[in-house]
């Protein structure tokens, strides 16, 4: 826990509505990141995890509360500070992959860090590392359509990865894969962020996918209801979220 | 019932969407009614004897243009529709509507964008009818009192044609939707595939292209006698060819190569750029070729207007040279001609020859002319230095000969040299073909041949010889003074033959040549504005494609301005790589032009392509900006 504060959140609290008729999503929450943490979020439906994601990505903006990313209030700051703080600071994975189809998988993975103006070889150098990281070295040439389900999502971890952010947030990154595709890409994250090249925030329903990170919070109605951590083993840890959901009860999707 | 309101919802929400497109039709129909109403005013009628026929022909001649071009153009549009509406079309098919059902919607919705284009055209057409006839007439330099006016026979010839053509489009939609599978419409949009064509196909498409293209700048500026006629036609239909194939293979090879090479890619926004530059190439290289010839027909039509009217001026030019001009069997009357002319008028300069008239069955020329004489050659040196025309033509050998010819409107021989002529059977080899005025308005009626003294005097015995005395006056608009007084000693007798030929420097007899300018520099207008438009409309709906991925990059943290680089590069990599080669293409177009009319036509090249620069620049910019919304990098 001497690590390095990368996310700090207090007391952020989200209200949807005009005067008088809103409804409160987020109610207060507390939440810190360190680097090299992995995290999982998990919740119900409507119990604000989209919310949650989208006031930390800087897509919306909270009522109440601080978000610091890096030291930086992102509540606070110009738009412009905002998008090169997107750039920069945070990498993005979605649960439709999004990547670009006119251009190769290794072209795509590359974008980010040459639009940064960052020389080529470089780029290069980078995107061929995360590739094979990754295992996609043999796919890097082909175009998006050539592949899988889970090769893409592979790739848009890579592109995530690439410009070496902060911080990563993961929608449901698993939401559209195989449970095969899944373990190949939560094994990869794993990996990265054992590794210490990344600091993960992770947006799931799923206790299998959650069960890969180091620390599960489970969100019910607004608020952070518990947060459990991994002990040795996984399996056990996932017998742990899955108790745990059916200890809360409602819908987890 | 319903569906006629589906329609109509559907008509009301993409009106803005089609909006370019509906202009760029009304434009079409507004300029082809224009032109209709020419032939069916009598605004020509006062220029008086062929001017009105010619004009009539020439107009008739553009107007099937434009009916092409409208056709093509129709062509384009409807196409635009029916790729964007078979996509939406799509999601009927689930809701249980049949293909039949679909395309009557399609009919129903096409027909209202057709008939608002229809409305909007004719309408803005009958507004500026006035206005087009005067620019018309001030750019033509011609005097003719207009009122506005306007019948209703080319108002419905256009409506007609415009109808036709439009209700063949619609009825082609119609089938190509009722035939199409249901899969096949759900995946019009999704047809991304294929991105990255085959590289040896490309190679040899490029190779062909290249080659192609060069085999038609090769005939284009080669020099010929008659064979230069199959010479243009090879040349126009390579280089068309050579375009297309030049856009679909050449150039989409060179960007595949370039992107190929990764160090070179990822430079900043070069990486989503040129990835979408050849993406977008795949679908568009028609539209870049089709803009490409479009534009080069058009710089060459205002090339060939110029070089015309540049000769229609020489021309006029050539046939003042003399007021006057006496051909009489009388030798010596120089003096009594003089007299008579300066009862009136002061004499500028005076000249005189003898001309050698042969039958036109002695002689043998590769060109058949009615009339043929015979000039030796120290009697036109003679002639030039009291006329002060250069004369710097060495004395023919005893078996060579010097055409003195007139200027031609259009002519296509390149290459003169090398032709005999022969004369009660000898055969003299051709060394010059002149066209100074030594003998001015006559070269335009006889063909003369220039000998050596000796080669006259051996010819003599063979024909007739007469006298020219050819005056020019300082007043030549005063010519009609001393008609009279000339017309005194003309006569028609066996003893004596005279005749006189007297030239109006306010002649009108070729006004028309001047309506053909202006007509060449309204096509070149609207063609250029033709290209810039269809380009920008290509772009305007590629946009929509495009916000997809542009929210995409957003999503990813790529600032505005980023996005916004990336896609002015893309842009103006459409517009730039059409000019450009039309740029190159023109160049030996207008050089092929050149050597064909002997007239400079550099400068009107020159012109011709900083005219488009200056629109396409225009365009560019509006469709950065447009683009920008419409893809939603930009609120």
């Amino acid at each position: 826990m001497n690590e390095k504060k990368v996310l700090e959140i207090k007391n952020l609290v989200k209200n949807y509505g005009t005067k008088g008729f809103h409804t409160t999503v987020l109610r207060g929450i507390d939440l810190e990141i360190r680097k090299n943490d992995f995290i999982a979020v998990m919740g119900p439906s409507g119990s604000g995890k989209t919310t949650l994601l989208n006031l930390l990505s800087t897509i919306d903006k909270p009522t109440q509360g601080m978000i610091l990313l890096d030291g930086q209030d992102i509540t606070r700051i110009s738009n412009k500070e905002l998008s090169k703080l997107r750039r920069d600071k945070i990498g993005f994975i979605f649960q439709d992959y999004n990547l670009l189809d006119t251009m190769t998988l290794q072209d795509n993975i590359a974008l980010p860090l040459s639009l940064n103006g960052v020389s080529g070889n470089v780029c290069i150098a980078k995107a061929r590392e995360l590739g094979e990281m990754f295992g996609l070295k043999g796919h890097l040439e082909k175009y998006p359509y050539q592949l899988s389900g889970g090769q893409k999502q592979r790739g848009a971890a890579c592109r995530a990865l690439i410009t070496d952010p902060e911080i990563i947030f993961a929608d449901e990154p698993t939401g559209a894969l195989d449970s095969r595709s899944s373990k190949d890409l939560l094994g990869s994250l794993k990996m990265v962020n054992d590794s210490g090249r990344a600091t993960i925030l992770m947006v799931t329903h799923d206790a299998f996918s959650a069960s890969y990170a180091k620390d599960v919070y489970i969100l019910n109605d607004g608020q952070i209801s518990c947060r459990l951590s991994k002990g040795a083993d996984r399996k056990e840890f996932y017998d742990r979220i899955t108790d745990m959901q059916a200890s809360m009860g409602g819908d987890f999707s | 019932m319903s569906m006629m309101k589906l329609a109509l919802q559907n008509f009301k929400s993409s009106f803005k969407n089609y909006l370019a497109i509906i202009l760029s039709l009304a434009f079409t129909i507004l300029v082809f009614l224009n032109f209709q109403n020419l032939i069916y005013s009598d605004i020509f009628s006062g220029l008086g004897g062929k001017n009105k026929e010619y004009i009539d022909i020439l107009i008739q001649i553009i107007s099937f243009v434009l009916g092409c071009f409208m056709f093509f153009f129709l062509w384009y549009a409807t196409n635009v529709f029916l790729t964007k509406r078979k996509r939406e079309i799509g999601i009927y098919v689930f809701m249980g509507l049949t293909n039949q059902k679909i395309g009557r919607m399609y009919m129903i919705e096409t027909t209202m964008i057709g008939i608002s284009s229809m409305v909007f055209g004719i309408g803005f057409g009958i507004l500026i009818t006035w206005l087009f006839q005067m620019i018309l007439l001030a750019i033509s330099d011609i005097t003719v009192d207009i009122s506005f006016q306007i019948s209703p026979t080319p108002i419905f010839v256009t409506i007609g044609i415009y109808l036709v053509m439009y209700l063949i489009f619609v009825i082609k939609g119609y089938i190509n939707i009722v035939r199409s599978s249901v899969l096949e419409m759900v995946s019009a949009s999704r047809q991304n595939e294929y991105v990255r064509q085959s590289s040896f196909f490309l190679l040899l498409k490029a190779v062909l292209g290249l080659g192609v293209l060069f085999l038609g700048y090769y005939f284009a500026i080669k020099e010929g006698g008659n064979e230069v006629m199959n010479h243009v036609f090879a040349a126009v239909v390579l280089v068309v060819m050579g375009v297309y194939l030049l856009f679909g293979g050449f150039i989409p090879f060179v960007f595949q190569k370039m992107a190929g090479r990764k160090e070179f890619l990822y430079q900043k926004e070069r990486n989503l750029w040129m990835n979408n530059v050849i993406f977008r190439m795949k679908k568009n290289y028609r539209t870049y070729a089709m803009t490409c010839v479009l534009m080069l027909c058009s710089v060459t039509a205002l090339a060939a207007g110029f070089a015309m009217k540049v000769r229609y001026e020489s021309m006029v030019h050539f046939r003042n040279t003399y007021t006057y001009q006496i051909l009489s069997d009388q030798a010596g009357l120089n003096k009594k001609i003089e007299a008579l002319i300066e009862k009136d008028n002061q004499i500028s300069y005076g000249t005189q020859a003898s001309i050698l008239n042969l039958d036109a069955s002695m002689i043998d020329t590769r060109y058949q002319y009615r009339n043929y004489s015979v000039l030796s050659w120290s009697q036109i040196k003679e002639l030039a230095k009291d006329a002060g025309m250069e004369f710097e033509l060495e004395e023919p050998k005893d078996d060579e000969i010097i055409q003195i010819s007139h200027l031609y409107l259009l002519s296509l021989l390149t290459d003169r040299s090398h032709e005999t002529v022969s004369i009660n059977g000898k055969i003299y080899r051709q060394t010059v073909d002149t066209n100074i005025p030594y003998l001015g308005y006559l070269q335009e009626q006889i063909s003369f041949y220039m000998v050596n003294d000796e080669e006259y005097q051996k010819l003599r015995p063979f024909g007739t010889e007469l006298y020219t005395y050819n005056y020019r006056i300082e007043d030549i608009y005063n010519f009609a003074a001393s008609q009279d007084e000339l017309d005194t000693i003309v006569s028609d007798t066996d003893e004596n033959y005279t005749a006189r030929v007297m030239i109006d420097p306010n002649s009108s007899e070729m006004e028309w040549i001047k309506v053909l300018y202006t007509v060449c520099i309204f096509v070149f207008m609207v063609f250029i504005l033709a290209s810039g438009s269809i380009l920008f409309m290509k772009l305007y709906n590629d946009a929509f494609e495009e916000k997809e991925r542009y929210q995409i990059l957003k999503k990813l943290g790529i600032l505005e301005k980023t996005l916004k680089k990336s896609l002015s590069r893309e842009l103006l990599t459409a517009y730039a790589l059409p000019f450009f080669v039309m740029m190159i293409s023109a160049y030996f177009s207008v050089h092929a032009l050149e050597k064909m009319m002997y007239t400079n036509l550099f400068a009107i090249y020159l012109i011709s392509v900083a005219v488009i620069f200056g629109f396409f620049l225009i365009c560019y910019l509006l469709s950065v900006s447009v683009y920008a919304k419409n893809a939603g990098v930009e609120k």
